[in-house]
């Protein structure tokens, strides 16, 4: 018996990066999304091929990640292919991108995404967000799009103040209807606390795992919707030693980004 | 639906920026010269010669990645105004546009963290359209290749609709909805290269965001570069040429012309400077900054010179390990 002390942003970093498939495309959003591709490479999926907006396809980036470095050298390190924006989210609309990773400023329990602005008059923000960025595209396009953010009642909503990137259901109809293209969306969120999928039948967001030590109130008590909750909630591990060491000596050094969030200390 | 009729299912209520394809055309015929002319000038000479008041604006890359950096600096510093700014993958050029009172209307792609300017747009004082980062590229791609949009499927289903130039459609082949997106012919880009030659052509090396594109698409184009090269080297290399020269109105010869952020193969960013901009919170700081760094300097080499000095730049230099695929 031992003790690990760990952040929940590196539970949310790990527990993403353990979800990413071997030998598939991902396409990747700025920021904690380009750390979880990164140890994911490191620890578990060496063939992953990353696919920037900016035009880099498959680089094998160089660490310590450091966040802003987004298009530089670091960051399209031995890429497969360099090209333009219009080629990258064209492979995603054509369907060679397997996953997408954004994180989210706020969701809704259909999985549409705000990174626009918080208010109800878009004239007259409360608050303003950068905009899309490729975020749009990515959960438009990819396959599979997981989203990783901070677990807070104020970013999971009922309704999205703005509706920036596309969920599963948009008032009430499904994103098909719209044109979206078919069997793609939101696949994962995940986030400080515990893990989420999307139910087949009413396409909302379902509660499918909680990290270890926390009850599934004590996640859900922390949303502004109700969820579902899967018959079978499994328990999610919290980061593993080797998890933590890529993290914290290779990747991110200086803390820029796993030392952000609130601290767990767990016997393991 | 009338047998033979085009459906229309939603639009976009926002102002657009348009140019038919035949105005551009005409624009392309009677302003663009063919002619191997030599357009290297001051960057003070391209900006007041082909950046007007009014004008709309795209550029290339990013804000950290061989951003046109220099040029931007000389269009705030010679105070153009009205410029309607298209912010794809930016992070802080629409900020300072908006802070030297040169923008006032944006096409939102990204326009990054910087809170003075998301303070602006909550006070309304800077009028936002929406896109992103997929769809204002798409838009210049349309723009580049002469036609009048281009069918996309994003946007698709979101609130940015409502909010742009879009326009969703049955399409006739699939029948199921798509986005029209308009093309985008910006009046005048700005784009720094890795080397460029007197006539215009250009070259980049790393991924090019949308180079190509954004120059193709546009009425005037100023390019500034860290090199100058011979025209021959384009001729040994042609897979190389990223822009050519017909397609350039001027070029600056600028090193470090993407500072504070880096240039692949050259130097790094400045990641304190960048510290520096991403905290202007207020109206006092933006305007303190500007005066710091654009106004209060005459030019490119004397910003070099004065306020970033030889050891930054050198160490800088000495921070681009990392060469290959850049040169």
């Amino acid at each position: 018996m031992s003790v690990v002390e760990f952040t929940d942003t590196e539970f949310m970093i790990c527990q993403a990066a353990r979800l990413l498939e071997d030998n598939k495309t991902i396409f990747i959003g700025w920021g904690i999304p380009q750390v979880v591709a990164i140890l994911a490479e490191r620890l578990y999926t060496p063939n992953i091929v990353q696919v920037f907006e900016f035009g880099a396809i498959g680089p094998q980036c160089r660490t310590p990640f450091l966040r802003g470095t987004m298009g530089g050298p670091q960051n399209t390190y031995r890429s497969l292919q360099w090209c333009s924006m219009s080629l990258a989210f064209s492979y995603a609309q054509a369907g060679y991108i397997d996953y997408g990773m954004l994180g989210a400023a706020q969701i809704d329990k259909y999985g549409n995404i705000n990174s626009t602005m918080i208010g109800e008059n878009y004239e007259q923000p409360k608050k303003r967000f950068p905009g899309s960025g490729g975020g749009n595209e990515v959960a438009s396009y990819c396959w599979k799009t997981i989203i990783v953010m901070s677990h807070e009642s104020r970013r999971f909503v009922e309704r999205c103040d703005f509706i920036t990137s596309p969920g599963h259901m948009i008032n009430g109809k499904d994103r098909e209807e719209f044109g979206l293209p078919r069997n793609a969306g939101p696949w994962r969120v995940i986030t400080s606390k515990g893990m989420f999928d999307f139910d087949e039948k009413t396409k909302q967001m379902r509660l499918i795992g909680v990290l270890r030590g926390l009850s599934i109130e004590e996640v859900v008590s922390e949303m502004s919707f109700k969820p579902l909750i899967a018959n079978d909630v499994i328990e999610l591990e919290p980061p593993n030693r080797e998890e933590l060491k890529v993290l914290r000596e290779e990747i991110d050094p200086y803390g820029l980004i796993i030392t952000k969030g609130k601290k767990i200390k767990m016997k393991v | 639906m009338a047998s033979g009729m085009i459906e229309i299912l939603d639009r976009g209520k926002a102002e657009i920026h348009f140019v038919s394809p035949d105005d551009f055309r005409e624009f392309v015929k009677n302003k663009k010269n063919r002619g191997l002319r030599n357009k290297l000038m001051e960057e003070k000479e391209a900006v007041k010669k082909f950046v007007s008041n009014g004008d709309y604006i795209a550029y290339d890359f990013s804000s950290l990645t061989r951003g046109p950096q220099s040029l931007l600096r000389e269009i705030i510093r010679q105070e153009k105004r009205r410029l309607w700014v298209c912010a794809k993958f930016t992070l802080y050029e629409s900020a300072l546009l908006v802070g030297g009172g040169c923008a006032d209307k944006i096409d939102v792609g990204f326009i990054g963290w910087i809170p003075y300017l998301l303070g602006e747009a909550e006070k309304g004082r800077v009028k936002l359209y929406e896109w992103s980062n997929g769809s204002l590229t798409y838009r210049l791609l349309a723009g580049a290749m002469g036609i009048p949009f281009i069918p996309a499927r994003d946007l698709l289903g979101t609130d940015i609709i409502k909010h742009s130039g879009t326009i969703i459609i049955k399409d006739p082949f699939s029948e199921i909805p798509v986005a029209l997106l308009p093309a985008l012919n910006p009046d005048v880009s700005i784009i720094h290269v890795q080397e460029a030659d007197i006539y215009g052509n250009a070259r980049v090396y790393g991924p090019t965001v949308a180079t190509l594109e954004t120059a193709m698409a546009s009425k005037k184009v100023i390019i500034s570069a860290e090199r100058i090269i011979e025209t021959i080297e384009f001729r040994k290399n042609p897979n190389m040429t990223i822009i050519p020269y017909y397609l350039v109105d001027a070029v600056v010869h600028a090193p470090f012309g993407a500072y504070p952020g880096g240039t692949q193969g050259y130097y790094e960013m400045d990641a304190e400077h960048y510290l520096k901009l991403t905290s202007i919170t207020t109206e006092d700081e933006m305007q303190k900054y500007l005066e710091d760094y654009v106004y209060s300097v005459d030019s490119h080499e004397e910003f070099l010179d004065k306020r970033v000095g030889i050891s930054k730049l050198n160490e800088l230099v000495r921070k681009a390990e990392i060469l290959e695929g850049f040169r």
